[in-house]
């Protein structure tokens, strides 16, 4: 049990860069999740905790201690790796004790045997102890890695996309599983991933980091509703978010209302949003699919556009509308209704619902307050 | 259509047997010849083929009459020091090679492998003048060392290839188990690699002992090897075939005995993949 901070964490491999300036406070028995793309440097972060990389710069303390220049086996985390990194020529048993029977952490043979059996219990592999890695499935593999991990009691559990590898079934249900045994578990863990749905139901906080970068550190809801950025936008959610341009047109006397798609349609900038744009007369915004609405009935404050695609995905469908000046919107909507490709369409936009992005940098700019309380108690 | 199918299993049954016994005789008949020309006392050496009077005359005169043992022992020595020391060396070369990166690496490991190029023939003259300036020529010592150029490229090669496909993971996991990198590389790396260690040092202690040229050149009365003494029945007066047959018998036992022993592994090291996870 200890927390872990991370401070100014460099790393070039070469002229690579791997992170760079990565600083992270993680408090004792906090689950937090590192988000990312491919190669944002995820794993990086992890091995520079776990000693497997000396950073270039920066230092991580665990648990207060200063561990710069430890070698990783006197940390005292355990790490599970995407590759699983199980020992191939020894049983589920023997890897599972391998931890217990090293010179840092070893325990009598019949404690080994104690935990080693109450451990595959909690992991369900208990009828596999005897069995050799290569006759595991990868669901099996990816249960002996946890238990590996699991089977001492070490400061800071590291996991480095533990279910990226599993089919879609196994990886919903073991997601849901690991969220049952971190609450029973209370260690502090830093968990990697690239699958946002597994960063938002796991991490009490996300750390969203791109290219060697962190965007933005913060509950699932602050960087789902509150992104930093537009970066940060685009990476949650799926579908992905709507971006469009946008004029800001100052109306004297009034508020200012936005001009997008090419349409001649008023939608008002929520009035508090108007002082947090600092006056600019483009932005970029960002709408969620599920805040664009089809509508049926007539309205001036409507858009207009043809259905480009329509994928129904059971409860959800996914529509594509091709608006006015050809921007693509992706809406989602009940399972229940159906498009024909090339349908005539109107749709409308809640403007308390947009988030307002910089149109140069990406920065975010502002929301609506009515959403942004809700997200504020997260 | 039953029938049709069972006859072409049969036949293909019986030709494969054919074939394979074929392939045995050929292999082996070679082994068989010298074995019974081991045998055979010099007057009956050209006048019979199969049968003849058996005798041991051959052995004793090789074994008891001669000082072959001697270099029987030689050879041993030389080669089984050859493979050790390519052992001690070569091992963490290999793993160097496939694990870190550094400046000239892909230079460096096309010129161990380069030393198996070139046919011994070419170098021997150079090593020979070397040899006799620095007084390693007839010392056990100079053959461990010359014996290198074909024991260590192979081994640093083979092995190479067996640490690259360890996954860099295992290490980091082992370590982060709590263990040093020295235990993680006798407790997991090593076993890891094992098939491959066998296969290799097997193959090199083949080469090593069949080696001809460098023992001929480079030794002389202390340090020969049995290689080429067993030449030394064949006189320009005298020409004992058969115990140049004897000689040669007992010099391949060694290495049919070695080969029964970890056949195994040979075949298992040889044919890689054997530590994909």
């Amino acid at each position: 049990m200890a927390s872990v901070q991370l401070h100014g964490l460099t790393k070039w491999y070469g002229k690579r860069l791997g992170v760079e300036n990565v600083t992270l406070d993680i408090a004792d028995k906090e689950f937090i999740t590192i988000f990312g793309p491919a190669g944002a440097g995820k794993t990086t972060t992890l091995s520079l905790i776990a000693g497997i990389v000396a950073p270039n710069r920066g230092s991580v303390r665990i648990g207060g201690r200063d561990v710069d220049g430890l070698e990783p086996a006197d940390r005292n985390v355990a790490m599970v790796f995407e590759s699983y990194a199980l020992y191939p020529q020894m049983t589920v048993f023997d890897n599972m004790a391998f931890p217990l029977r090293s010179p840092k952490h070893r325990k009598s043979p019949q404690d080994v045997e104690d935990r080693v059996k109450r451990c595959a219990k909690v992991m369900k592999i208990d009828h596999l102890l005897q069995r050799p890695i290569q006759a595991l499935s990868n669901g099996q593999r990816q249960r002996t890695a946890l238990g590996r991990a699991l089977v001492r009691q070490p400061d800071v559990f590291l996991m480095d996309e533990p279910l990226s590898h599993l089919d879609a079934k196994l990886r919903h249900s073991m997601r849901a599983e690991l969220k049952e045994m971190r609450s029973q578990l209370g260690t502090t863990t830093v968990y990697v991933t690239h699958d946002y749905l597994e960063a938002m139901s796991l991490g009490d906080r996300i750390a969203v980091i791109n290219q060697g970068r962190i965007q933005q550190v913060g509950t699932p809801k602050e960087v789902y509703f509150m992104p930093a950025s537009l970066e940060v936008a685009q990476l949650f959610g799926d579908p992905e978010i709507n971006v469009i341009d946008a004029k800001v047109a100052s109306k004297s006397g009034g508020r200012p209302e936005l001009q997008i798609l090419g349409e001649n349609v008023p939608v008002g900038v929520p009035s508090d949003v108007v002082p947090l744009l600092n006056g600019a007369e483009t932005v970029k915004i960002g709408l969620r699919p599920s805040d664009v609405d089809v509508v049926e009935i007539n309205n001036k404050g409507n858009f207009h556009g043809l259905v480009y695609s329509f994928e129904p995905l059971g409860t959800k469908s996914v529509l594509t509308i091709e608006s006015v000046d050809g921007t693509r919107i992706r809406a989602l909507l009940d399972g229940h209704r159906v498009f024909d490709v090339d349908r005539r369409i109107q749709f409308k936009i809640d403007p308390n619902a947009i988030l307002f992005f910089d149109s140069e940098r990406g920065a975010f700019l502002a929301k609506s307050k009515l959403i942004r309380e809700e997200a504020g108690d997260g | 259509m039953n029938e049709s199918v069972s006859i072409f299993t049969l036949v293909g049954r019986v030709s494969k047997t054919v074939l394979l016994l074929v392939y045995a005789l050929f292999a082996l008949f070679p082994l068989l010849w010298m074995i019974i020309m081991s045998l055979k006392p010099d007057s009956q050496m050209f006048t019979t083929t199969f049968i003849f009077s058996p005798t041991m005359e051959n052995y004793s005169a090789v074994f008891l009459r001669s000082d072959y043992p001697h270099f029987f022992l030689n050879n041993l020595l030389v080669s089984i020091s050859a493979v050790l020391l390519s052992l001690i060396v070569g091992v963490p070369a290999a793993y160097a090679l496939a694990r870190f990166h550094f400046r000239l690496k892909e230079d460096i490991a096309f010129t161990i492998l380069s030393f198996r190029f070139a046919p011994e023939i070419l170098v021997i003259l150079p090593l020979f003048l070397i040899y006799q300036r620095t007084g390693l020529y007839d010392t056990y010592f100079g053959l461990i060392w010359v014996y290198q150029l074909i024991t260590l490229p192979l081994l640093i090669w083979i092995l190479r290839g067996y640490f690259e496909d360890i996954s860099p993971d295992i290490e980091a996991a082992a370590q982060l188990d709590g263990y040093s990198w020295w235990q993680v590389f006798l407790k997991v790396l090593l076993p890891l690699v094992k098939p491959g260690l066998v296969a290799a040092s097997l193959l090199c202690f083949i080469f090593a002992w069949n080696a001809f040229t460098f023992p001929l050149l480079l030794s002389d009365a202390r340090a020969q090897t049995s290689t080429v003494v067993a030449l030394r029945f064949l006189a320009s007066d005298t020409v004992h075939y058969g115990q140049v047959a004897a000689a040669a018998t007992i010099s391949a036992l060694p290495e049919v005995i070695l080969a029964l022993l970890i056949q195994k592994h040979l075949v298992r090291g040889l044919s890689f993949g054997a530590v994909k996870g």
